[in-house]
């Protein structure tokens, strides 16, 4: 700590901070425009401007001037005053004052700060710029008029997303904020840029002409998409969600979002919302009330065990746990499932059986604290944007070495010094072997480990993992694999991250415990900067493991479900949130099972294409319009509040739960509140925790963690045939599940379904950007729009799995790789 | 995206060589800080930095497209447009300036019928105004590639244009 006098106030600042870090911590305010505090100081704005006695007669920087012992600082003499009116008089001789209708306008640091010094005239004369507003994309405008070059956009987009779509481009007067050949703003639209943006140039065209910034509330929330868990605010008008505003100090990602955080939060207030029960009557869904629609589901569900449930894990802990004890002790059925069964097997199987947990034993700050990062997929940034970041910055800022493990390249790959191996789809099980079993060859396993149960089995089966072997099937070199295994090793702090979820077929418990017995076999867990991290797809993935919700002690998982609606061993499917039909492998069966079940229910927000076959459909609340916890991929259970009330005709799953258990003569909490009193009583880790104590910040879970080593099943390798690619399938950058296709700003960038393949490949078949092919397998045929791809290798190919039309599990039938012949 | 814009680029500039940008790529590859050698390098080679070559450093170099056009941009000695064969330079610093630099522009630009940073059509010619080549007692100067032409004139202007207009443009 540093010593120093700010203001004639005694003040003391770490050692590494700047004067402008030293006063914010000491509540004096120094202007600023070009400084935000996740990016590097720049010193581009001089706003900040600063007197210091040991520096007398000159004005210093405050934020890239590093503060030493006894630093005597004044901030707002006469004469910093005059500078700093001085610099914004000349910020203001180009930048056109067209506040009344700029949308920034009350939250612009611009105006503030002229408003603040009193510019109410300028000295000097100037013409306005006169650039080309750039409306090319539906998501963010780029007016550079505006601008100030602050370089805060160009600065985000380098250091935290690593997309680099904007820099300073020309020289002197003509410098501006521009993308390559000084083309459309042409990026993954996270809209950070937006976020940082210190004026009116950056602007969220959603927003645009919505409402004046001080007319909103803002309410924070949780992101209802991803597993991530970030925080928003929400900015609200007359009971609708307008925008999300950024709050740099909120969560651990302060205030960063992707696409899906920032743009796709309309699906709340979207007018193809549910507003009233639906019920079938001459199979035709009709309008009914509330009082009709749970007296007939009520009905159906005294079947006992012939009744079983589907729940999204976009669901409230509180919901899940409420609807868990409904069907258990209400309904009386143990078939109960979330996200088809497999989705979540990395945890409830994998890790419980390496880890005797099923949650993850590493966190997603610890990204940020390790050496070496090794990432399984390149989809973790896909899956997980916001922990994309966290991985650049990791590797950028902290010089994190990584690795990445793939069936194809990524963005990652594009960080420095990123090593990618891409190994043949379907053989990453098989790698990890490889890698287990050069640990133990070379003897890099922790002393410890020989002790723990289950070595010798292990070391027995990886015998067949020799690292020449495994690189002829996978098509890696075993130097490669050798090496890797190497480092992870030798590195003090390792953490391994891997995607699981719907579209993750490949991603099942053998893959969860094969990573898990590096981190075991080497002692890289239950450490600060260690360990493994299962990057589950949904907001609430975790909490519907951590509440239980899926196939135990013989109850059926979702997949058995839908085969025994089939068969006739499941007459009524309670369908909560999910949306089968699209996002579950192998429509045709789906299908069949939903129309051969004697009775649906879903409730949804939307008519999805499952709820649409239903008898009765049930419109439910949105994240927005609800309180409750959801539970992080890194279990961090974080509380909610409602940020708009909810429709007159609509109800939280809660109360529909709640309703039902009472219709059935059963008890039900009086409120999320209360039922969440009891998930902390009664799961791991969740003691001591209630909404009162996670109203201001989330808490993690605690994991207690029983390491054992498992010999994780290898799948065979896959045969390559004449004419065929191997189609992996996966998640879209800037979609979550099907959920995200009611979201404008999603799908104003990703409005349909496509298939990537290789430079290669396509020139073999003909096939251009934006061609509309067919894809068929085994399964049935699709047809999707072809996209040509540097980051696929030849004889692969990618699609993601969102999209209600044109829908990718006509061809997929859950297995890891599934071979597919793609024609124009 | 990029892909796509490569692909777009790849149509309208069929004649470029991206075989050439490598060898000047391979030759800085290992280097730390070599953006620079290597637009200079394919600045040579071509003459110019044409898009797709940028586009190909890029993505061989894994810097930003948006970055390298910064860069471009940013130093006067890059040129995103095909040269001509002769780059004529006309000093119109001070000395040149008070010894007649302006009439010696002004006839160049009569006689090669374009004006300041532009090219013929044929790409015989780049006309350039520069603040100062360095030899005043020269004055008025001009240049063309390597060759200096000092106590420059209306009629030495002509003969300098009918010389080089004879002279081959490969």
């Amino acid at each position: 700590m540093v010593n120093l006098t700010i203001d004639d106030k005694q003040v003391t600042a770490p050692k590494t901070a700047t004067i402008y870090d030293a006063a914010k911590l000491n509540g004096i305010k120094i202007p600023i425009l070009c400084h935000d505090k996740k990016l590097k100081p720049f010193g581009a704005c001089r706003m900040c401007l600063v007197e210091v006695e040991q520096m007398k007669g000159r004005q210093i920087p405050a934020c890239t001037t590093p503060v030493t012992e006894g630093m005597i600082i004044r901030t707002s003499t006469p004469d910093i005053v005059k500078a700093r009116k001085m610099v914004l008089e000349l910020l203001l001789l180009n930048h056109p004052l067209d506040c009344p209708v700029c949308d920034k306008s009350g939250d612009c640091d611009l105006q503030n700060l002229t408003y603040e010094y009193k510019v109410n005239s300028n000295r000097f004369k100037d013409e306005k710029f006169n650039h080309e507003i750039d409306y090319n994309n539906p998501l963010i405008e780029r007016d550079m008029n505006r601008c100030v070059l602050c370089g805060k956009c160009a600065r985000i987009c380098d250091e935290i997303v690593s997309f680099g779509a904007l820099t300073f481009i020309d020289r002197g007067i003509e410098t501006k904020i521009g993308c390559e050949f000084d083309d459309a703003l042409n990026c993954e639209f996270c809209g950070s840029c937006i976020s940082v943006c210190p004026v009116g140039s950056l602007l969220a065209r959603p927003f645009k002409h919505k409402a004046r910034f001080w007319a909103l509330t803002k309410h924070t929330s949780v992101c209802g998409f991803c597993g991530t868990g970030c925080n928003l605010t929400l900015g609200v008008k007359d009971n609708k969600v307008l925008t999300t505003i950024y709050d740099e100090n909120q969560g651990f990602h302060k205030g960063q979002l992707c696409v899906r955080g920032r743009f796709g939060y309309q699906f709340i207030n979207s007018t193809k919302r549910l507003t009233t029960p639906l019920v079938k009557k001459n199979n035709r869904l009709v309008e009914a009330s509330w009082d009709e629609a749970l007296e007939i589901v009520a009905a159906r569900l005294k079947g006992g065990s012939d009744v079983a449930a589907l729940a999204t894990p976009r669901l409230t802990n509180e919901e899940l746990a409420l609807f868990k004890k409904l069907l258990l002790d209400n309904v009386g059925t143990k078939n109960f499932d979330h996200a088809a069964g497999y989705a979540h097997a990395a945890l409830t199987e994998g890790f419980a059986r390496s880890f005797g947990a099923s949650a993850s034993s590493a966190t997603i700050p610890d990204i940020q604290k390790c050496d070496f990062l090794l990432v399984i997929k390149t989809d973790a940034y896909e899956t997980h944007p916001v922990v994309g970041f966290e991985i650049n910055m990791a590797v950028k800022n902290n010089g994190v070495k990584l690795s990445i493990l793939s069936d194809k390249k990524g963005k990652l790959s594009k960080l420095p010094d990123a090593v990618t191996l891409v190994h043949r789809p379907g053989s990453e099980v098989a790698v990890l072997n490889a890698i287990a079993k050069t640990i133990l060859d070379e003897k890099l396993a922790d002393g410890s480990a020989a002790s723990l149960s289950g070595y010798a089995e292990l070391e027995q089966a990886l015998a067949a993992f020799d690292a020449d072997t495994v690189a002829a099937q996978s098509g890696l070199a075993a130097a490669d694999i050798k090496k890797l295994a190497a480092e992870y090793a030798a590195a003090g702090k390792a953490l391994i991250l891997f995607p699981s979820g719907q579209p993750y077929t490949g991603h099942t418990a053998e893959l969860a415990s094969a990573v898990a017995n590096l981190a075991i076999l080497t002692g890289k867990y239950g450490k600060e900067g260690c360990g493994v991290l299962c990057l589950s797809e949904k907001n609430n993935s975790q909490g519907a493991v951590d509440m239980g919700f899926f196939a135990q002690d013989g109850g059926m998982n979702g997949l058995e479900i839908l085969e025994a609606c089939t068969n006739g061993g499941v007459k009524t499917l309670f369908i909560a949130g999910e949306n089968p039909l699209t996002s579950y492998p192998d429509r045709t069966k789906v299908k069949a099972a939903l129309e051969a079940v004697e009775f649906l229910v879903v409730s949804e927000l939307f008519l999805t294409e499952t709820a649409a076959m239903a008898d009765v459909v049930l419109p439910v609340c949105s994240f927005a319009e609800k309180e409750g916890t959801f539970t992080s991929t890194d279990r961090r259970v974080q509380f909610f509040k409602p940020a708009i009330r909810k429709g007159a005709q609509t109800k939280t799953d809660f109360d529909v739960f709640s309703s039902l258990i009472k219709r059935l003569g059963g008890q039900a909490p009086a409120s999320p509140a209360a039922q969440f009193a009891e998930i902390a009583a009664g799961t791991a880790g969740y003691q001591g925790l209630s909404h009162v104590s996670l109203r201001n910040d989330g808490a993690f879970a605690a994991v207690a963690m029983t390491p054992a080593l498992v010999v994780p099943k290898a799948a065979a390798p896959i045969v390559a045939e004449q004419g065929k690619l191997a189609l992996v399938v996966g998640s879209a950058l800037y979609h979550s599940g099907t959920l995200s296709q009611y979201g404008e700003g999603p799908m104003h960038v990703c409005p349909e379904g496509y298939i990537e393949v290789s430079r290669s490949d396509a020139a073999a078949g003909k096939i251009a950007e934006n061609d509309l092919v067919t894809v068929s397998s085994a399964t049935g045929s699709v047809q999707l729009k072809a996209k040509v791809s540097l980051r696929i290798p030849a004889g692969v190919a990618f699609a993601p799995y969102h999209f209600s039309e044109a829908p990718v599990n006509t061809i997929w039938a859950g297995q890891p790789v599934t071979m597919v012949t793609v024609s124009k | 995206m990029s892909d796509a814009v490569a692909q777009q680029a790849e149509e309208k500039e069929p004649e470029v060589d991206l075989s050439i940008a490598d060898a000047v790529i391979d030759k800085y590859i290992d280097i730390p800080g070599n953006l620079m050698p290597v637009l200079q390098g394919v600045q040579d080679e071509y003459g110019y930095v044409p898009r797709i070559v940028a586009d190909h450093i890029a993505e061989r170099l894994n810097v930003y497209p948006s970055q390298i056009y910064g860069v471009l941009t940013f130093y006067a000695q890059f040129h995103l447009k095909p040269r001509g064969r002769f780059i004529i330079r006309v000093c119109v610093g001070t000395a040149c300036h008070v010894q007649g630099a302006p009439r010696i522009v002004e006839t160049f630009f009569d006689k090669l019928g374009i004006g300041h940073a532009e090219t013929t059509p044929d790409l015989r010619f780049t006309f350039e105004k520069v603040a100062c080549l360095g030899a005043c007692g020269m004055a008025p100067l001009a240049m063309v590639n390597d060759s200096t032409y000092g106590g420059m004139t209306v009629q030495k202007v002509g003969e300098i244009v009918s010389d080089y207009s004879q002279r081959p443009l490969k």
